[in-house]
């Protein structure tokens, strides 16, 4: 089977057809990462008598017996009606999770409210996001290529090993790079620029440079095994930030949706992945960034005005395509479906405007409305333009999962720059 | 009293000896006594004790048969229901466009089912409902306290906090356009930190917290009487993923189903349920509905969010 090496300049990798893989989800069935399901039974403080009975039955874990019914219990446990239900409420005391009130929590969070939040440095976004990229919750960036979603995220590394006392979180960041995009000079580029009386000299530099982890990854299942290596990782190097660049481009190398079977594990992967990061960014309380891709939405709806660059290779069959030669209306949006939608709690969509300007919109967020910022791609990274007229912006916000997004024209596509290298003016 | 042994809910091994023996009716053990069965049997006579303590449990009287302390077989007319019905509070959520659609507020003792695309605002209209179902009753609200079961991590308190400052204000303001003493005593105790004492919160990871949590719940709510609204914010998020038996989710949802109606039912709440929804793929086009579809015939009120404006 071949495999296909990342290509530098977005836009123009080609996917080949791969033939029909059932791809069978990896990763042990038992091994939940941060789960009670598989606690043995014997700690949840039944009687050895009776847990060697059920281990007959090939019955170990608490997952095994709350997934049994009333019946089923009766008969492998041999008691009566009452008994049983009173032994499924000792393995649910077990396996149920602590309750907090609202008001316990608050009081938690206002205990350390400084890592709440890492701030992004620019200051519009981070007032609307009522502080920055939230710790403790999975954040989207999604673009078409080229708008600069990696380098939000060389940025946002940075941001992440200053001390708090400059906004950062004073930690390690893992990186983990699908695409081969990441830059170490542009990293370095980005600190110089961004804070130079900070980073005045080389030790400070590669003490920076020192607490970011890369890892390359190539594939769904490497990914995935790297993310559930994650746990040790945090707690030995004090990892403050967790970077996926980018989700998209491993997925929808390995998974042709068009081919029976693949939407389904595609899902599958995507939500395992998704959980798995969320138990960490809760665990951990640090901020998981990820990066997607576009994809074009062939409903029946309206024909929104935007140039699609190559449709064909980027066609989700899920929003419905009956022939991919008609030429259908249909509109850009962040590609990965509907169930991945579910799974990030925001999303920032970063799109084109007028060249050299482009646009960061917070599409979906639980504390922050919808708004759109103008910036550019600098020497120092991103830097939003404030007191740009933007009253010709729509301020309400449509449905995330579809939010329509602007892409380059295929026309000025051969005469810019790429997101990997640094832009030529300034 | 004409109730199989079969049926009755004693220890498999016992009842294997009693259909063995040649029992058939309850009315037969019970006429037997603990002695008599004992002997039959070859069982200790505290053993044949509690079988017969189980069976009386079971077959109270010979008139109308009720099911142990349940109350699920009842008989009534329906007028009565009606009444009852009307009776029955609802959670308003001071959005008159809302409570209306939904007759009155989301219902008590009614399963409410909310689904829509992401971002929508499921999450934000349950952190809502657990505030309101708090409004006192001077204000047209029920007064109780709210359990929150959260499968997605999307519950942020510092939100709950403003939507509970909002209420709290509105409150206020109602209770100066009328200037009642006893809407000024419900606000002394209507505080944010009040509000926010008595939302109860559950993380639940993965499908197994769930169950287990939804096992104790009816314990959990015996010890807190005043709860009146259960949130399960992602109902089938847990149930979507890594799950290769298809049969054992549709068990394991309709288990769930019914120990929630039963819990709507006995402690007089309101439960709602966020669903996420999928892409169905049809022959020529797709279309949004909400996941885990055989879920619904289950639910008393169910309300889509299509592409609607966030804010």
């Amino acid at each position: 089977m071949c495999r296909l090496q990342p290509h530098p300049y977005y836009g123009r990798v080609s996917l080949a057809h791969f033939t029909s893989r059932r791809r069978r989800p990896q990763g042990t069935h038992g091994h939940r990462l941060g789960s009670m399901a598989a606690k043995k039974l014997r700690r949840a403080r039944l009687s050895q008598e009776l847990c060697e009975r059920l281990s007959r039955h090939q019955i170990t874990t608490c997952q095994d017996f709350l997934c049994l019914s009333l019946l089923e219990l009766m008969k492998v446990t041999g008691q009566s009606y009452y008994d049983v239900q009173k032994l499924l409420c000792r393995v649910s005391r077990a396996c149920a999770p602590k309750m907090q009130t609202a008001y316990e929590m608050k009081l938690r969070k206002s205990v350390n409210s400084s890592s709440a939040f890492l701030s992004t440095t620019l200051h519009s976004l981070d007032k609307v996001l009522h502080g920055g990229v939230p710790c403790g919750s999975l954040t989207e960036i999604t673009s078409p290529p080229g708008c600069g979603k990696t380098q939000f995220c060389i940025m946002v590394s940075v941001l992440a090993t200053l001390p708090v006392s400059m906004g950062g979180l004073d930690g390690a960041v893992i990186y983990v790079d699908t695409e081969s995009a990441f830059s170490a000079e542009r990293l370095i580029e980005i600190a110089g620029n961004r804070f130079p009386t900070y980073f005045d000299s080389d030790e400070k530099l590669f003490c920076m440079t020192r607490s970011i982890h890369l890892y390359r990854e190539l594939t769904c299942g490497s990914v995935l095994k790297r993310i559930m290596s994650l746990e040790e990782e945090i707690i030995s190097k004090k990892v403050k930030l967790i970077i996926i660049d980018s989700v998209a481009s491993v997925v929808r190398k390995e998974f042709d949706t068009k081919l029976q079977g693949n939407l389904a594990e595609r899902s599958n992967f995507l939500a395992r992945g998704a959980s798995v990061l969320k138990y960490l960014a809760e665990e951990f309380s640090i901020p998981v960034i990820l990066t997607n891709q576009i994809t074009t939405s062939l409903s029946n709806g309206p024909a929104i005005q935007a140039d699609l660059v190559s449709p064909a290779d980027d066609l989700s069959l899920s929003e419905g395509a009956s022939g991919s030669g008609k030429k259908e209306s249909g509109c850009v949006t962040a590609a990965l479906g509907n169930t991945w939608s579910h799974s990030v709690n925001t999303r920032l969509i970063l799109q084109y405007h007028d060249l050299p300007t482009r646009q960061l919109l917070v599409a979906k967020s639980p504390v922050a409305p919808f708004s759109a910022f103008f910036y550019t791609i600098e020497k120092s990274g991103l830097v939003l333009q404030d007191g740009k007229d933007q009253t010709n912006l729509t301020w309400e916000g449509t449905n995330p999962a579809l939010q329509t997004i602007r892409v380059r024209n295929t026309a000025l596509k051969d005469t810019l720059p790429d997101a990997a290298l640094p832009s030529a003016t300034d | 009293m004409q109730r199989e042994v079969g049926s009755l809910p004693l220890a498999p091994a016992l009842r294997a000896k009693l259909v063995a023996a040649g029992f058939q009716t309850a009315q037969e053990l019970l006429e037997t006594g603990p002695c008599g069965l004992s002997k039959e049997l070859g069982i200790s006579k505290e053993e044949a004790l509690e079988a017969l303590q189980v069976v009386r449990q079971e077959c109270p009287g010979d008139v109308a048969r009720t099911a142990g302390g349940s109350g699920i077989t009842r008989k009534c007319t329906a007028l009565e229901l009606l009444e009852e019905e009307q009776a029955q509070g609802s959670i308003i959520t001071f959005c008159s466009a809302l409570d209306s659609i939904l007759g009155g507020g989301v219902q008590l003792t009614k399963i409410t089912e909310i689904c829509g695309a992401p971002g929508v605002g499921k999450t934000q209209l349950c952190m809502q409902l657990a505030v309101d179902v708090q409004i006192p009753e001077c204000f047209g609200g029920v007064a109780g306290e709210a359990v929150f079961i959260d499968t997605e991590g999307s519950f942020m308190v510092d939100r709950v906090v403003d939507i509970a400052t909002a209420c709290v204000q509105h409150c206020q303001l109602i209770a100066e356009a009328h200037q009642e003493e006893d809407h000024l005593k419900a606000l002394e105790t209507f505080s944010l930190e009040s509000i926010l004492s008595h939302i109860y919160y559950f993380r639940c990871r993965d499908y197994i917290e769930l169950l287990a949590q939804v096992y104790l719940l009816p314990d959990f709510l015996s010890e807190h009487s005043k709860v009146r609204l259960v949130v399960v914010d992602g109902i089938a998020f847990p149930f979507r993923h890594d799950f290769e038996d298809l049969s054992l989710r549709t068990r394991l949802l309709n288990g769930l189903a019914q120990q929630l109606i039963i819990i709507a039912h006995d402690h007089k709440s309101a439960v709602v349920l966020t669903n996420q929804m999928t892409t169905r793929i049809g022959q020529n086009q797709s279309t949004l509905v909400p996941a885990l579809v055989s879920w619904l015939p289950r639910c008393a009120a169910s309300s889509c969010h299509s592409k609607c404006r966030r804010y």
